[in-house]
């Protein structure tokens, strides 16, 4: 079988509220989708969230290196097995964006999309190749960011509909004051974890993170901006608050160097950052066998498409302490699939046992709301 | 408890209030009721505005059997009201919608606007609950049928002038929203009451009660639900 054409939608769906951290502020999705189709007629979903803080893809440059770079080098050839995961990320040629860390965002839509056709042609759920080792996923809340009371006013609308996990954004001058007061609308019961977006200095995060250490913290998300490990390992030994590295974490060799230095506590895997669903349970295991733990992450503002593929690589592996995403309509004030993947009451959402990711993409969906469309053929 | 009660229903208004006055100063909302929209706009409008209530009865049947005793009456007759069975409108309402239609000459749309709302319908089923029980669901529920109840006493008479000034419908097409513009003040007073009752009767406290109502009401359920499909082009307007 081989792919004889590709549609990529850059998506534009507005949020139902903006959502911010301590440095963006979003107001709609703004993934690419890719759709692949083989001579045999079946067809495949995947998608990317580029951002150029994370791994230095934008829209447009996801859009110009999967049209240009990727789809050429895939096209008319003939695909990987429908039964090897490993084998899909080996068809996919290694590919560079000049300027950017790692095309990740664009190689991780393209790998979802081959996978979900193959996996559809041959009638099998992505299970199938990474066997669930739970029945249902477990998702967290984020509190965003913008004003306390808001966060609290969010913080409050979590408990009701029973999330025991809990992120809060913070980065803030009041991070304090802040944290006290989402922890008093939580009670004591929810786990909660920071994330600072690397919007912190060392100093900075010494200070707020033992102020608030009796609160109960779970983890503290990317203190401060990529850079070199060493720091991290630092506040590792300075604070009682285990540390989870996001930015830090986008290649191999970022890995291999977090863990040779003892910098992380957990490492947070997300399909679009790390380059896919492989690379991402390779991360993953790389981290639990060096006794690192694992939070499958999210992109803000992701459709069901990235959201079904966390959801396998978040049940298939052997530990997993948090997961995030999934927030399908609660953010997005419409989804791309006809069945609905956003968690339920205590953040619990089942498996997807369907063909593939296990969901159907509604393509009229996909081209009402995107903002650009583009039709490749294996004819270029 | 009674100042408590008066608090929340005051809360509920003012945020039922606020979302009113957020759609009625949307740019899509101004312009269809100053005629620069579209006739593609118009017809839109239509069809969402359709799509969004042609299912009402049951909606309105599932709050009935959760409805507290005081509440019950009234919600029975809304119900028997949408069902056109209340001996006073004679057509059962999801009529007018489908007669809205044909006058506007969309009826060739109604065979795809029927499976939408029994999707959206279906949807509603089988998605996770995000409650921990059917109160809060039904509170979720009532709260976003009071806001419609609420919006449209106060609105649906203006969206039938414009329909009728820019889309050129006449009066007999417009009786959902002439209906609901004089009826709906009644059901808008009444639905604010059956909100604190319901919360009463099913030991909802305040905070937790205004949190649900927070919630249902994060985004604009009415631009939600009239406006769905303008939403996504007023910002990929703004995109480059």
């Amino acid at each position: 079988m081989k792919l004889v054409a590709a549609t990529l939608y850059a998506l534009r769906i507005p949020f139902v509220e903006s959502f911010s951290h301590s440095t963006r502020e979003r107001r709609w999705s703004d993934s690419v989708v890719v759709r692949v189709r083989d001579d045999a007629g079946a067809e495949g979903f995947g998608e990317g969230s580029p951002r150029p803080y994370v791994t230095g893809e934008t829209v447009e440059s996801m859009l110009d290196h999967l049209a240009r770079e990727l789809w050429p080098r895939v096209a008319h050839r003939e695909m990987p097995p429908a039964d090897d995961l490993e084998a899909v990320d080996l068809w996919l040629p290694e590919t560079h964006i000049a300027g950017a860390l790692a095309p990740h965002a664009s190689r991780a839509a393209f790998e979802m999309a081959v996978l979900d056709c193959a996996l559809r042609r041959a009638g099998r759920p992505l299970g199938a190749l990474m066997p669930p080792r739970r029945q249902c996923v477990t998702y967290s809340g984020v509190v965003t960011a913008g004003p306390v009371a808001r966060a609290v006013q969010h913080a409050r609308q979590m408990r009701t509909i029973g999330l025991r996990h809990i992120k809060l954004k913070v980065g803030f001058e009041d991070d304090v004051a802040r944290v006290t007061l989402v922890r008093e609308a939580l009670g004591p019961e929810a786990s909660l974890r920071l994330d600072a977006n690397g919007a912190w200095t060392f100093e900075r995060a010494v200070e707020v993170l033992t102020a608030v250490a009796h609160l109960g913290i779970a983890a503290v998300e990317q203190p401060f901006p990529r850079g070199p490990v060493e720091g991290l390992a630092r506040l590792r030994q300075a604070v009682p608050v285990p540390i989870m590295v996001d930015e830090s974490l986008v290649t191999r060799t970022d890995a291999e160097a977090l863990l040779a230095a003892g910098a992380a506590d957990f490492f947070n895997v997300r399909v679009s950052k790390c380059g896919g669903i492989a690379r991402s349970r390779a991360l993953a295991s790389a981290a639990l066998a060096a006794g690192v733990g694992v939070q499958v992450g999210s992109q803000v503002g992701e459709t069901a498409i990235l959201s079904a593929a966390g959801r396998h690589l978040a049940a298939a592996l052997p530990a997993v302490e948090f997961v995030e995403g999934s927030f399908g309509t609660l953010l997005l004030a419409e989804d791309v699939s006809l069945e609905s993947v956003r968690f339920g009451y205590r953040g619990e959402a089942p498996i997807l046992t369907g063909p593939g990711l296990g969901i159907r993409v509604v393509e009229e969906r996909l081209r009402r709301r995107a903002v650009t469309v583009l039709e490749l053929t294996a004819e270029g | 408890m009674d100042n408590g009660h008066r608090t929340l229903r005051s809360t509920i208004e003012s945020l039922f209030a606020r979302q009113v006055e957020s759609f009625t100063g949307s740019a899509d909302f101004q312009a269809l009721e100053r005629g620069s929209a579209g006739p593609g706009q118009y017809d839109a409008f239509i069809e969402s505005v359709t799509r969004a209530h042609l299912r009402s009865p049951q909606l309105l049947a599932f709050l009935y059997a959760l409805a507290p005793p005081a509440a019950a009456a009234d919600i029975q007759g809304n119900l028997l009201e949408e069902l056109g069975l209340d001996g006073d409108s004679g057509q059962p309402h999801p009529d007018l919608l489908r007669g809205l239609l044909a006058a506007a000459g969309l009826g060739c749309r109604q065979g795809l606007l029927e499976a939408q709302a029994d999707e959206d319908l279906r949807r509603v089923v089988v998605e996770p609950l995000l409650y921990g029980s059917l109160r809060e669901v039904g509170l979720a529920a009532l709260t976003e049928i009071v806001a419609f109840e609420y919006m449209l006493s106060r609105v649906s008479g203006r969206i039938a002038r414009a329909l009728a000034e820019h889309r050129g419908l006449p009066a007999s097409a417009l009786e959902w929203f002439t209906h609901h513009s004089e009826v709906d003040i009644l059901h808008a007073e009444q639905g604010l009451t059956n909100l604190e009752a319901y919360v009463r009767y099913y030991e909802l406290a305040d905070d937790e009660a205004l949190t649900i109502v927070e919630m249902t009401l994060r985004e604009n359920v009415f631009t939600r639900r009239y406006f769905r499909d303008f939403v996504a082009a007023g910002a990929a307007n703004g995109w480059r």
